[in-house]
């Protein structure tokens, strides 16, 4: 491909995907606006929200960190692939960063295609990986006090793992 | 005797465990992320019980361990992510 196409290539790609942290609360009326397109038949919108009651334990104040670049860089990755494997008209990830109250939106998938089978499909495949890969850390804070960082079931999965580069 | 500089990055609990968020290192030319790994724990004995599940990132990418490291570059250690 021509460097220039290559450039348009990108540029095209960059109109239809947004990723973003975010130390303010997400905007899910802005997620919708910036998913509307006459190519999708359905959007797909997931939210996380920060959850109580973990067991038996209370959570009274969630609070994420993040390697900025790296996760980023790791989140447009991620819908680049979702639009390798699917018709992806447009799709954002959106994740919040600093504390984050009990009940609110933590992150924000959005995906729109022309059908929805499509979109639950890339919105799914988008949030599992996101919690797999991208380099974002919570902590919990409980009623009684304590404070902990959570760690994730798996490690990062490698490049070579994915039949990739 | 030839060596190299590395800016290694700890987060969340690694970042409590070490007491800062980020250090130079400089290790004897050649050297991999496994020889980084050593270093590190032998320095920071906390290290040690987190290196099974251990991730690094070199230059913001996830690579292996074995990967041969250069001078400058920029080395995150990441534990099993727990965003979303």
């Amino acid at each position: 491909m021509a460097q220039s196409d290559m450039t348009a290539l990108e540029t095209m790609e960059a109109d239809r995907l947004s990723v973003r942290l975010t130390h303010a609360p997400i905007d899910v009326g802005a997620a919708f606006a910036f998913l509307a397109d006459p190519g999708a038949g359905g959007l797909d919108l997931f939210v996380g929200t920060t959850r109580r009651w973990t067991g038996d334990a209370e959570t009274v104040a969630l609070s994420y960190e993040c390697y900025a670049p790296m996760a980023m860089k790791e989140m447009r990755r991620l819908i680049a692939e979702a639009m390798a494997r699917w018709p992806v008209v447009r799709a954002c990830l959106w994740h919040r960063l600093g504390t984050v109250p009990v009940a609110e939106a933590s992150v924000l998938v959005g995906v729109a295609t022309p059908h929805r089978a499509d979109a639950f499909e890339a919105c799914r495949f988008l949030i599992d990986r996101l919690k797999r890969q991208v380099p974002i850390w919570k902590r919990e804070t409980y009623a009684d006090g304590r404070m902990e960082w959570v760690q994730g079931e798996q490690s990062p999965e490698l490049p070579d793992a994915n039949g990739e580069s | 005797m030839a060596t190299i500089t590395l800016r290694v990055l700890f987060f969340s609990i690694l970042r409590d465990q070490v007491g800062r968020d980020a250090m130079d290192v400089r290790l004897e030319a050649p050297a991999t992320g496994t020889a980084l790994l050593d270093y590190l724990q032998r320095e920071h004995p906390p290290l040690r019980a987190f290196r099974p599940v251990l991730r690094i990132a070199v230059n913001q990418e996830y690579v292996s361990e074995t990967r041969a490291l250069a001078d400058g570059d920029e080395v995150a250690l990441i534990t099993p992510v727990s965003g979303g």
